[in-house]
């Protein structure tokens, strides 16, 4: 079992319509409401692979009662601790007509210590019955940034290999656990790691070093859209995407750990390098299609030969 | 039928050291009328239900619940639900429960609801809380597959 943990999710409501004109009746043409959060979509593009999967975390009112029934639709087992507030909901609008695309988001739920605790024990408990674990995206308000440390430790306790994927603050004190695979998120820091900034690949291949310094096993740098650096304790690659358009960069990041977590809990024998290829194919296949995943496990395999692997000495 | 195919893939539950007034929160703010109970290894080792916990606190209250006497028990239900508020789940719960594998039937399933007078049915993977089956959710997959042998006819 991978589970997936979502402590910030979102319901994405997105209207699309030919023109926004403020202060006048708009007719809307298509509607879609997603369940979203970067541990959900993992979990989503896992399934796709009829691995099984669970996504936990906190949601709260009606929105997350249909996050929670949509996933299950989907075949994710779902183990939320339900809280009092909503959880937040993203508007975005499509003007076909000008191309805009406008994204308000909800500043969401505050976390009482009281529910943050009853999310832990549920953690606790959920590890016993969970191979892999990816700890993923933003902190909610009043969530301390060490939580992902926190919950790491009780999966070593439990021998659950886990990953982090997370930004600034909570990917810092995260890796201080030393989780098996960590990906600074860098889109929500600003392109920041350890106070630096990674806008090069020299400067992405010295965070991935220090990184692993630091005891992590693996460690993933997306410093470009198409590119990115894994370095283990002694390799580094670069895995380029070549010869495709992306539509959606959104839930690439995701589609990639979901890689890694497959090919993770099938234990079979395989080459890293053959790893890093498929955990990018799936992030190239989810950049293919206009939703957060890829919807077949074929959409990956054709993206296969379009990932270029190269070790760097 | 696989029931991993048919149940409820919710594994939401309490430990038996859950406060009884925290369980009632917990199925009132999920929507569901049981929770299963595990160890702190995910383990299933109880159940307990809205019914349950009324027959627990006033074994008399629901064979009396169509007479006109039950206004004044529901009075004394309430001052009983207070004044177990903060105990133990582990209490009430029932202990020896019924559960069934992912990998067995629908027919085992209803065979054992029905004969054992139950509404819900703990899945387990060795021992492991997976999800929840109940007649409801057996129906439901019925209704579905006779569909899809009426597409195979069409086809």
């Amino acid at each position: 079992m991978i589970t997936t943990v979502t402590l910030n999710p979102a319901l994405d409501i997105t209207m699309e319509l030919n023109q926004f004109v403020p202060n006048e009746y708009n007719s809307v043409k298509r509607v879609s409401r997603i369940p979203g959060g970067k541990g959900i979509n993992i979990s989503k593009a896992i399934s796709v692979f009829d691995l099984d999967t669970m996504a936990i975390g906190l949601l709260g009112g009606h929105a997350g009662h249909f996050i929670a029934e949509q996933l299950r639709e989907y075949g994710i087992t779902t183990n939320f601790w339900h809280i009092e507030e909503e959880t937040r909901t993203n508007l975005i609008i499509i003007e076909q007509e000008k191309k805009t695309h406008t994204l308000l988001s909800d500043p969401g739920p505050k976390i009482a210590k009281h529910d943050l605790d009853r999310f832990i024990a549920i953690f606790s408990r959920v590890m016993s019955q969970s191979k892999i674990v990816a700890l993923s995206g933003s902190l909610p308000k009043d969530v301390p940034d060490d939580i992902y440390r926190q919950l790491i430790e009780i999966a070593h306790e439990k021998n659950v290999q886990t990953i982090l994927d997370a930004p600034g603050a909570s990917f810092e004190k995260g890796i201080e656990a030393k989780p098996f695979l960590a990906k600074p998120d860098l889109r929500a820091s600003k392109n920041r790691v350890f106070n630096r900034q990674v806008d090069s690949q020299e400067a992405a291949i010295n965070i991935a070093h220090e990184i692993v310094n630091r005891g992590i096993q693996i460690a993933v740098i997306s410093y470009q859209d198409t590119k990115d650096i894994i370095a283990t304790t002694d390799k580094v690659w670069l895995a380029e995407s070549i010869k495709q358009q992306a539509v959606n960069i959104v839930g690439t990041a995701e589609a990639v750990i979901a890689g890694f977590a497959i090919k993770l809990v099938q234990e079979k024998k395989e080459d890293i390098a053959d790893i890093i290829k498929f955990a990018m194919a799936c992030g190239l296949a989810s950049a293919l299609t206009d939703e957060e995943e890829f919807h077949t496990q074929k959409d990956v395999i054709k993206c296969l030969s379009c990932i270029k692997i190269s070790e760097l000495k | 039928m696989k029931i991993k195919d048919i149940m409820l893939k919710n594994t939401i539950s309490v430990i038996p050291e859950c406060p009884l007034e925290e369980v009632i929160k917990i199925m009132a703010i999920q929507r569901i009328n049981g929770i299963p109970i595990v160890d702190n290894q995910q383990k299933v080792i109880g159940f307990i239900s809205q019914h349950d916990i009324i027959k627990e606190l006033l074994p008399n209250y629901l064979g009396i619940i169509n007479s006109n006497s039950f206004i004044t028990e529901f009075i004394q239900l309430s001052k009983k639900l207070k004044e177990y508020a903060n105990y133990k789940v582990e209490e009430f719960m029932k202990k020896n429960i019924i559960t069934i594998n992912e990998d067995d039937n629908e027919v085992m399933a209803a065979d054992l609801l029905i004969r054992n007078r139950i509404h819900h049915l703990p899945v387990v993977r060795d021992g492991y809380l997976v999800g929840i089956v109940t007649m409801r959710d057996l129906l439901k997959a019925m209704i579905e597959e006779e569909d899809e042998d009426e597409q195979d006819r069409t086809q």
